[in-house]
Order: structure tokens, then C-alpha cells, then sequence
């Protein structure tokens, strides 16, 4: 589109009396490269928010595992926007299926710092005015010797290690057993 | 001043919040209940705050010490039916409610009492 500006202003070169209007016609020219520019700068954010949204969205689902016991596999990194979100939704499902029992499964979490930490802590202690019980589970290796050199502590909140054992604690409490058919 | 009614069924006291809690009404109610306490022998309390939108720390500090009473006359408290909302802003008050057991609804807290005693 600038590229008419030239070819204008070749033709207009000689004449020396068409000075004001190739002016105003340049301005013009660079007001709907402006109105261009914002436009598709509008349409990316746009873009940009609504990907983030359905990302978050996306990032935290609620499963139900059994009758009264529900999950919450975390995957991705913990912020706290996002562990608003995760808090929010997990006792809005703890209020609407009734369940008294939750497990918080951080495997997908790659780092856990302090303030993530403190994120689950909330998180647990927020469940527990629900009167449900949280277990925690999925804690890898690396993400343990973080926890215990930060010096942060899960206070009496149950860990374990795999899913699978926080799903058998939650059936043990919930006074069910599974066996051989 | 609006009251909260306190009902008693069998050897539990129950009180349903419907109201929007004021400070001075949660005093009242903490009196009555201490009252009824003596009166009635109950050995169980059951809040039920299902009704309750809204709870600043003055009512979080004062449903503790509603616990702590109890226990003085030997009954044990259950609240039920929080919101998640109030539970998430409890949380950030820094109030765990310690010395209160929750429930999810008041027939779960009702299993809790009968189960512990």
C-alpha cells in the first residue's frame, strides 16, 4: 500500500504546485497503514486471549474416580491464577457431587517452588472447610528433594506416591476394598 | 438484631444459619448455644451455614471459639455446608478453623457425630 506513495509521487515529481495535495494524500495513505496495522494487532490479541483462556480451561480438569472421591491431575505449571482456578473448581465440584474425598495429583507439575507449595496448602486447607479430605500424590523425585531442601512442609496433609496409591487411601477411608473378581 | 433459632434433635443440637450473620447476632447465638448446651445435654453441635454468603473474620474467629465452647460442655461441633467461596476466603484470612470438624452437608455431619461418639 506505501508502495502507491511512490508511484504517486513519481508522477507528481515535476509539478511543483501539487505539493499540499500529494500531502494530504500521503497522510491519507499513512492513516489506513495505521487503521491496517491496529486492526490485525486487535484480531492477534483477541487470538492470543482466547487460546489462553481455553488453555486454562483445558489445564484443569475435575475427574470423578469413584463415589465420592474426585481428582485433580495437574499438568503444567502452577501460578496463582491458575491454582485460583483449580481451587475454585475443585470445591465447586466437591459441593456439587457431595464427594468428601480429594486427590491433588501434581505429576504433570514440573517445578514446585515455595509459592506453589503454599498454592496447595491453601488449596487443601480451603477443601477441608468443605469437610473433605485431600490427598496429595504424584510428587516425583526431583520435585521431593526441592520441597524438603526449601524447607516447606505438607504439614498433616497425606502424600502419596502414584495415583494409584492415593485412590487406594481414599477407598481404605472411605471403608471400600478392592479385590480379586 | 435478627436471632438464629437453635433446634434440638435427639442429642444434637442444630442450627441453620439463614440470615446474613451480623456481628452482634453471632454473639447472641454463641450465648444461646452455650445456654442450650447446659440445658439440653447435647453432645453434638451442627452448623449449618449453607444459607451463608458472606463471612468476615470476626464470624470465622467466632465459629472457633462456638467449637471451643462446645467442647468445654463436651460436645463436639461439625459445620456443614460451606461455599466454596466462603471456604476460599476463610483460606485467605488465614483461618483453618481448627477445633471445628466440616462436613459436606448436615447428613453427613450428622454420620460424623454419631460415628465419633
Amino acid at each position: 500500500m506505501f508502495s502507491l506513495k511512490d508511484a504517486v509521487y513519481e508522477v507528481v515529481a515535476d509539478a511543483a504546485d501539487m505539493v499540499s495535495e500529494f500531502l494530504a494524500f500521503s497522510r491519507l495513505i499513512d492513516d489506513l497503514g495505521l487503521h491496517t496495522f491496529e486492526t490485525y494487532v486487535t484480531a492477534r490479541e483477541r487470538i492470543i486471549i482466547d487460546q489462553s483462556a481455553s488453555m486454562m480451561e483445558l489445564s484443569t480438569p475435575v475427574v470423578r474416580l469413584w463415589d465420592g472421591i474426585i481428582a485433580v491431575p495437574l499438568v503444567g505449571t502452577l501460578d496463582s491464577a491458575r491454582t485460583q482456578l483449580v481451587m475454585e473448581k475443585l470445591l465447586e465440584t466437591l459441593v456439587a457431587t457431595g464427594a468428601d474425598h480429594a486427590v491433588l495429583d501434581i505429576t504433570g507439575v514440573p517445578t514446585v517452588d515455595t509459592e506453589v507449595a503454599q498454592h496447595l496448602l491453601k488449596t487443601v486447607s480451603a477443601a477441608r472447610l468443605l469437610g473433605a479430605e485431600c490427598t496429595l500424590s504424584g510428587i516425583r523425585p526431583q520435585v521431593a528433594q526441592t520441597i524438603v531442601s526449601l524447607g516447606s512442609e505438607f504439614g498433616d496433609i497425606a502424600t502419596k506416591a502414584t495415583l494409584a496409591d492415593a485412590l487406594a487411601h481414599a477407598l481404605r477411608r472411605a471403608g471400600l476394598k478392592v479385590g480379586p473378581a | 438484631m435478627e436471632r438464629v433459632p437453635i433446634l434440638k434433635l435427639g442429642s444434637t443440637l442444630f442450627v441453620s444459619i439463614q440470615i446474613d450473620l451480623q456481628d452482634d447476632s453471632v454473639i447472641q447465638l454463641q450465648e444461646d448455644l452455650a445456654e442450650q448446651l447446659v440445658a439440653t445435654r447435647a453432645n453434638g453441635v451442627i452448623i449449618d451455614i449453607t444459607a451463608v454468603e458472606i463471612v468476615d473474620s470476626f464470624i470465622g474467629r467466632m465459629l472457633t471459639m462456638i467449637g471451643s465452647i462446645s467442647r468445654l460442655f463436651d460436645a463436639e461441633t461439625v459445620l456443614v455446608g460451606m461455599r466454596p467461596a466462603v471456604a476460599i476466603t476463610l483460606t485467605e484470612l488465614g483461618l483453618s478453623l481448627r477445633g471445628v470438624r466440616t462436613a459436606p452437608n448436615a447428613e453427613k455431619g450428622l454420620a460424623l457425630l454419631n460415628g465419633s461418639s
